[in-house]
């Protein structure tokens, strides 16, 4: 039972979600609630996950997870992203971001289990890549270039898992240089040394499994909260708001996982929104998105 | 074991290098000026300490568009090179015509007093750097 636990705790590891936060770190921050059993002391998550997004852009985003358990109430995991982007401006990819995050399950209670996680995000990129010395906008960079906090709780009641977090740019290391009055198209809004704001997470998810206990199946519910209007300097130096890029965005996401064995998983994960902001500079939105996830513990 | 050489793959396939495909988006084409257009002012760059540059800024009034041309130009290499027309010699009241490129011909919005501006930088904005400083002066 316990390596089952483990297995399904591993799936939950990593979502895709139709629209990012920040990095779509905040997005698959549930996971990190989860902890591996007492029996694996590690685990390694690597996943790719294909998405669409504004305009024609197209993604491929890989990365890798490892999670070290140093106790029964504490873990600690840290990601790697690399993304690529591809659409009318061309092709571009690079790593994004570095994830390291701590996790620690309070002492549970006969239904309840809280736990609570604190960690950051480490840029890789300083959100300007280019191709052929034109700038890009940030749909098309790897990372958004911010230093930020994590943080959030979890409430797990039987089958049922409500997260809530925040995510929120401590440094901002963004040198994005995209214009849109230089770029011959509307589509994407100007960024030049974008400043964005925090953002608010709230989600829930329920479990349910097979009577084989093979398969599993997470529907859930995700909703993110934009908490200010972002920002970016105009071609005159000054600070201009970006208007309407503040709100919610309600993503709806379906996971299976298949249990291959006790230390071995794959995870398919289906993911869009239905409700997205009216202005989306930040490039993280996605129309659609679908992933795979193969987990192993040992 | 065999777990490492099935993860291996896939970590290196993580650790593969930067894409960086061709730009397949037309950049705007500027016209061509008549032959013989004098320019609204001239200034000869000079470069700021460390850096090498040659050639100068020329603005000129193409149509109802004025524009910077740069001629003769080169400059030390940098990661974030702008074209600024600005106020000062450095950095502080400025209008960013855009990255500095292979191209000659960068235009200044519709609603700048061109006159009001008296230099022509060229400036790395990812590191805050000045790279170079053409003052202008009017023909």
């Amino acid at each position: 039972m316990k390596k089952l636990l483990l297995i399904i705790a591993f799936g939950m590891f990593s979502n895709s979600y139709a629209q990012g936060c920040s990095d779509a770190g905040i997005c698959s921050i549930g996971n990190s609630f989860q902890t591996t059993d007492k029996e694996s002391k590690n685990g390694i998550e690597a996943g790719a996950i294909f998405g669409t997004g504004e305009a024609d852009v197209t993604y491929i985003s890989p990365y890798l997870t490892y999670t070290r358990t140093i106790n029964e109430r504490l873990s600690l995991s840290s990601k790697i992203t690399y993304s690529v982007a591809s659409g009318s401006f061309g092709q571009r990819g690079a790593f994004g971001d570095a994830f390291l995050i701590g996790n620690y399950n309070w002492k549970p209670k006969s239904h309840t289990q809280w736990s609570s996680l604190l960690g950051l995000k480490i840029p890789f990129t300083s959100s300007n890549l280019k191709i052929n010395e034109f700038s890009l906008p940030l749909d098309y960079q790897s990372s958004l270039g911010t230093f930020d906090l994590i943080a959030g709780l979890n409430l797990n009641y039987k089958k049922w898992d409500f997260n809530t977090a925040v995510q929120i740019p401590v440094f901002n290391n963004n040198k994005n240089s995209y214009f849109r009055e230089f770029s011959n198209t509307d589509d994407f809004p100007s960024t030049n040394l974008f400043e964005r704001k925090s953002d608010a997470l709230f989600r829930t998810t329920y479990t349910f499994q097979t009577t084989t206990k093979k398969f599993t199946f997470k529907p859930n519910v995700l909703f993110i909260y934009h908490l200010g209007e972002d920002s970016f300097e105009n071609a005159f130096g000054q600070r201009e708001t970006i208007k309407n890029s503040d709100g919610l965005t309600i993503n709806g996401n379906i996971i299976g996982a298949y249990t291959i064995n006790t230390k071995n998983s794959i995870e398919l994960s289906l993911a869009t929104p239905f409700l997205v902001r009216e202005v989306r500079p930040d490039g993280l939105t996605r129309g659609f998105t679908a992933g795979i996830i193969y987990k192993v513990s040992f | 074991m065999k777990r490492i050489i099935f993860i291996l793959p896939l970590l290196l396939l993580l650790i593969s290098c930067e894409v960086e495909g061709d730009l397949t988006r037309d950049v705007e084409l500027t016209s061509p000026i008549p032959e013989n257009t004098p320019p609204l002012a001239t200034g000869n760059f000079m470069p700021t300490s460390g850096i090498k540059v040659t050639g100068s800024a020329k603005i000129y009034l193409n149509g109802n568009q004025s524009e910077v041309r740069l001629e003769d130009f080169s400059v030390s290499s940098g990661p974030d090179l702008k074209v600024y027309l600005s106020k000062n010699d450095t950095p502080l009241e400025f209008v960013n015509l855009g990255n500095l490129t292979s191209s000659t011909v960068y235009s200044i919005p519709t609603q700048v007093n061109v006159s009001a501006y008296k230099y022509v930088l060229i400036h790395c904005q990812q590191y805050s750097h000045l790279f170079a400083v053409a003052q202008l002066s009017q023909n």
